[in-house]
């Protein structure tokens, strides 16, 4: 044990051998000088030495390999001593300090829990590659027809299939809804998608069970065949594998199930069943204009996206010529899938990412500070440590033990916090969010984890060991009291508040202009009251409803039986809801006018509803009248249009009266009619987007199959459900009711996103707050403590308690100003990176960053005045003769 | 046979060297003269074999080797019993004694 106090330095291979050496010398000229004593000649003594002694060369390899070996195992047990010296120690000093230690490794636990959990997400959304083969290799396809974004064609397919060289292959798809309709259940609506027959190779993904579909199976006259998604084969058929091969309803038709996907290895995420994209030939022909298509491609080898992209515009410019009564334009922009699914994710995601990395940094700072703090402390210990032998090394490894020891303390608690916080998040991400429900803690977050925590450990532990006094001496002298911090440590730890507070400054006013966006985006006037409505889908399946007369008379039945129901003010159907994301656009051409080109249409949102549907929604009427009950088939056609279709068509003219022909042909009838009234504009799409033009027709003269009913209340709409579902019933029992939710719902299903980044931003500020207030007021504390002496002596002089008192805090203000200052010069050039995330504020918001200063400046004042407090309560007796 | 000699010769070189040790530190060189003296020269032993064994008993931890000053001021490697020293010595004796007395049993006359 005496080693390792007094030991010798570690010897090197050369020492080694030099003290092999002199060993050897020593002997051989004691043997030499006593058999020269014995009367031999110096030459012949130094003879018989040698040859007494053996093989010398021989000896000399032997004991140098024997005195490595020697060496490195004596290193290797110092070391194990030395470091379990140290473990004993450092848990020792830290049980000594159950504050300090809390603190610190609470303060840790939170920038890494927070950084850990909101980089699985990261990884699992941005980083982790789609479950496919080649993932980098599929490409989604942008249509840009007519110089605005819009979808395919379904004779584009083959054109761009014989055509392109740099895209292998390619397939479409469209969304269908489809009932699922099974013995003893009631009826359900599943997300379904129509896609090509080759869909799955281009994904290379293959079933789990049966098969995926083959080549044919999309063409015209094919057998019926359809594919469910793990969780409609485990929610809808009890997991059996046997479904394979049977035969089940879909909206009316036989249809055989030929395969289940795996779970969460299937595109698109959200599918819940996929069926083949059939063309008729008739569409194949002519229907250039019908644009209701996705596409995705598998980029050829050794080709890049960009070729691609010059590849297929091409071909839609070669098209556009051939065509030129279709298309005034066509180009074709491919964008790898997961760009394609995640790219209004990724923004925000590095936002929230970088908001807590300043987490991090901002408890990096308080631990440094308060390791600081600890560590001037305790340089009397340490001088006394020095003096009794301890190296400078030996100290510094005794203090990276030490803080090591606390952040793997710190990770402990991260890793709880991070799978606390993970489902916290988890519940709170909105659905719309693809992907984010696959994060996991997985092994590599788990080692991000365990790097950060080794990185601050190694990082915080070096700078109180830099700290470390060469001159044991002095810091002897000054005794029990410590050393007075330098002027250095001073100076290091004033910065680091003014970083803290500058990094918090920054979190709270990207927080503050999040939440600012999110305030401004509530207010927005939907343009329809979302209160006490209930809304429901029903989907009329083409087998039993195929005739317009079907769904008309359908319709005329439910809104009497819903409007019977107590607690229903009012019953209407309508084709679309705003803010769900579906619209059905058309182009027209308004009577009277010179003719326009088919492709320099103007284009408007087009919806089908009851006139009961603007009163129960609460969409004012402008001008004129709505069309009534009257309007029915065979009766003049009457439609109703929006204020900013006024604007965008009619902006010197009066609408009324004005006759209004839709490029939407129902057996050689074109949809239409005589504009009776204006009403107010609706936010169709979402509350940051403009209000689109909308035109509205009569549905009994133009009924559609996929519906949504709305009742509007004067009970709670959630009271409803089952009185709605029951008059459903009673008409037709084999239909879904689907989505039954409040029409506000809609409205908070909009902003979810918004809300989920404002939230997690607001959280990590508020984290961030709490941190450096705690950071501003160990410092204030601190430096009142070591001043005790100087303070008294101002007492003595005659200052009040109250000056001191306000010196104190002055001092903390200043910090404080210091940091702000920064904080506002580093938050003006980082909000520019969220600018595109906010709405109606601008990244520059007066009011934002005069709240943060507010709040920052109480923050500080408070943080000071704990500390203040007790430099006016200083007893100068006492400080002065402690020292 | 021939290497078991050689074990045998090895073995009995450490237990010399630990025995020359028990009365304290000492050199390389006064162990060799310390053993030559006991054996009144009836062993010859090479100098060579004798510090090998000093450097193995080192690695061991038999023995505690560090630098000092010889009779003569010169700087010398002097070497000293361990606590695990003594206890191989006596362990080593006593086997020493087992044997000898029962190869003597053997040669005595009936």
């Amino acid at each position: 044990m005496s080693r390792h106090f007094f030991r010798f330095p570690w010897r090197t291979r050369r020492q080694i051998g030099a003290d092999v050496d002199e060993e050897l010398r020593f002997h051989l000229d004691m043997r030499a000088a006593e058999l020269r004593s014995l009367g031999m000649s110096p030459e012949a003594a130094r003879a018989e030495a040698m040859r007494q002694f053996g093989d010398l060369d021989d000896a000399r390899r032997y004991l140098n390999a024997v005195d490595r070996a020697t060496e490195v195992a004596h290193q290797r047990t110092e070391l194990m001593g030395d470091l379990r010296q140290d473990l004993v120690y450092a848990l020792r000093k830290l049980g000594a300090a159950p504050a300090f230690t809390i603190t610190v490794a609470l303060t840790l636990a939170l920038g890494i829990g927070a950084n850990t959990a909101i980089f699985s997400v990261v990884h699992a959304v941005l980083l982790q590659p789609l479950p496919f083969f080649q993932p980098d290799r599929i490409v989604r396809m942008g249509f840009v027809y007519n110089g605005a974004p819009d979808a395919g064609a379904p004779p584009e397919l083959n054109d761009f299939r014989t055509r392109s060289h740099t895209v292998r292959s390619f397939a479409m798809y469209s969304g269908a809804s489809v009932n699922l309709v099974r013995e003893g259940a009631d009826p359900e609506l599943l997300r379904g998608v129509r896609v090509s027959a080759n869909w799955f190779r281009i994904l290379g993904i293959t079933a789990a069970h049966g098969r995926t579909f083959v080549d044919g199976e999309d063409l015209e006259g094919a057998a019926r065949v359809a594919i469910l998604s793990d969780a409609v084969w485990r929610r809808d058929f009890n997991a059996d594998p046997a479904v394979v091969g049977r035969v089940i309803r879909l909206s009316g038709e036989q249809v055989t199930v030929i395969g289940v996907m795996p779970r969460d290895r299937a595109y698109p995420l959200t599918a819940e069943l996929w069926l083949p994209l059939v063309f008729k030939t008739s569409e194949l022909a002519q229907s250039r204009g019908s644009r209701y298509l996705s596409m995705i491609g598998r980029l050829a080898p050794g080709v890049s996206v960009a070729q691609a992209e010059r590849e297929l515009s091409q071909i839609g410019a070669s098209l556009a010529l051939e065509y030129p009564r279709f298309y005034r334009s066509l180009a074709i922009q491919p964008q790898p899938l997961q760009t394609a699914i995640v790219s209004d994710l990724e923004r925000p995601l590095l936002v929230i990412m970088g908001a807590v990395a300043f987490v991090l940094l901002i408890a990096c700072a308080n631990v440094a500070n308060l390791l600081l703090v600890r560590a001037s402390a305790r340089e009397s210990e340490m001088a006394v440590r020095a003096a009794l032998g301890a190296g400078r090394s030996r100290l510094a490894r005794q203090l990276i033990t030490e803080t090591m020891l606390l952040s793997l303390l710190g990770a402990l608690g991260g890793l709880l916090l991070a799978r606390w916080g993970m489902t916290a998040l988890l519940r709170l991400a909105p659905t719309s969010l693809p992907l984010v429900g696959a994060a996991r803690l997985d092994p590599m977050t788990l080692g991000l984890t365990i790097v950060v925590a080794v990185v601050t450990g190694l990082v915080f532990g070096l700078i109180p060991a830099a700290q470390l006094g060469t001159d044991v001496a002095t810091a002897l002298r000054a005794g029990s009291r410590g050393v007075r911090s330098s002027h250095l440590t001073t100076r290091t730890r004033g910065g680091i508040v003014v970083a803290e507070v500058a990094l918090a400054v920054t979190l709270l006013v990207g927080a503050g202009l999040l939440l600012r966006s999110f305030e401004r985006l509530l207010s927005v006037d939907p343009g329809f009251r979302p209160d006490s409505v209930l809304t429901f889908r029903v989907s009329l399946p083409a087998r039993s409803y195929e005739s317009d007369t079907a769904q008309r008379m359908f319709v005329d039945a439910l809104t009497p039986r819903l409007e019977a129901l107590p607690g229903v003010r009012q019953a209407a159907v309508a084709s679309v809801l705003p803010l769900d994301g579906s619209d059905l656009t058309l182009s027209f051409a308004i009577r009277g006018r010179p003719p326009v080109p088919p492709n320099e249409e103007p284009a408007t949102q087009v919806l089908s509803a009851t006139p009961g549907f603007f009163s129960a929604m609460g969409i004012p009427v402008v001008r004129g009248r709505l069309y009534t009950r009257e309007a029915q088939p065979g009766t003049p056609k009457e439609i109703v249009v929006s204020r900013a279709f006024v604007q965008h068509f009619f902006p010197n003219e009066d609408p009324l009266g004005r006759y209004v022909d839709l490029g939407w042909y129902v057996d050689g009838d074109r949809r239409g009619g005589t504009i009776v009234g204006v009403v107010g504009d609706v936010k169709q799409v979402g509350l940051d987007q403009e209000t689109p033009p909308m035109l509205y027709l009569p549905y009994a003269q133009a009924p559609q199959s996929n519906l949504r009913v709305l009742l509007r209340t004067h009970v709670p709409p959630s009271s409803l459900t089952k009185p709605a579902q029951a008059a459903l019933r009673d008409i037709d029992g084999e239909l879904p009711v689907f989505s039954i939710r409040p029409l506000g719902d809609y409205v908070t299903a909009s902003i979810g996103p918004q809300r989920f980044y404002a939230t997690l931003v607001t959280v990590f500020a508020i984290v961030a707050l709490a941190l450096a207030a705690i950071g501003l007021y160990g410092v204030i504390a601190y430096a009142v403590s070591q001043r005790a002496h100087e303070l008294g002596v101002r007492l003595a002089l005659g200052a009040t308690g109250r000056r001191l008192a306000a010196m104190v805090i002055g001092e903390g203000l200043s910090l404080t100003l210091g940091g702000l200052v920064v904080g506002i010069v580093v938050a003006a050039a980082v909000s520019r990176v969220i600018g595109s995330l906010l709405f109606g504020v601008s990244a520059l918001d007066p009011i934002t960053i005069g709240a943060v200063l507010m709040v920052l400046l109480v923050v500080a004042a408070l943080a000071s005045y704990v500390p203040a407090r007790r430099a006016a309560r200083v007893d100068p007796l006492v400080a002065m003769r402690g020292d | 046979m021939a290497s078991d000699s050689l074990e045998l010769l090895q073995g009995t070189l450490d237990v010399l060297v630990l025995r020359a040790l028990v009365w304290g530190e000492m050199h390389g060189y006064a162990v060799s003269r310390w053993i030559r003296q006991r054996t009144d020269g009836v062993i010859e032993i090479e100098d060579a074999p004798l510090y090998k064994a000093l450097h193995r008993l080192e690695r061991a931890g038999s023995v505690e080797a560090s630098w000092g000053l010889s009779e003569n001021n010169r700087r010398a490697r002097f070497y000293k019993l361990t606590a695990a020293g003594r206890r191989t010595l006596r362990e080593e004796e006593r086997a020493w004694r087992r044997y000898a007395e029962a190869v003597f049993k053997v040669l005595e006359p009936a």
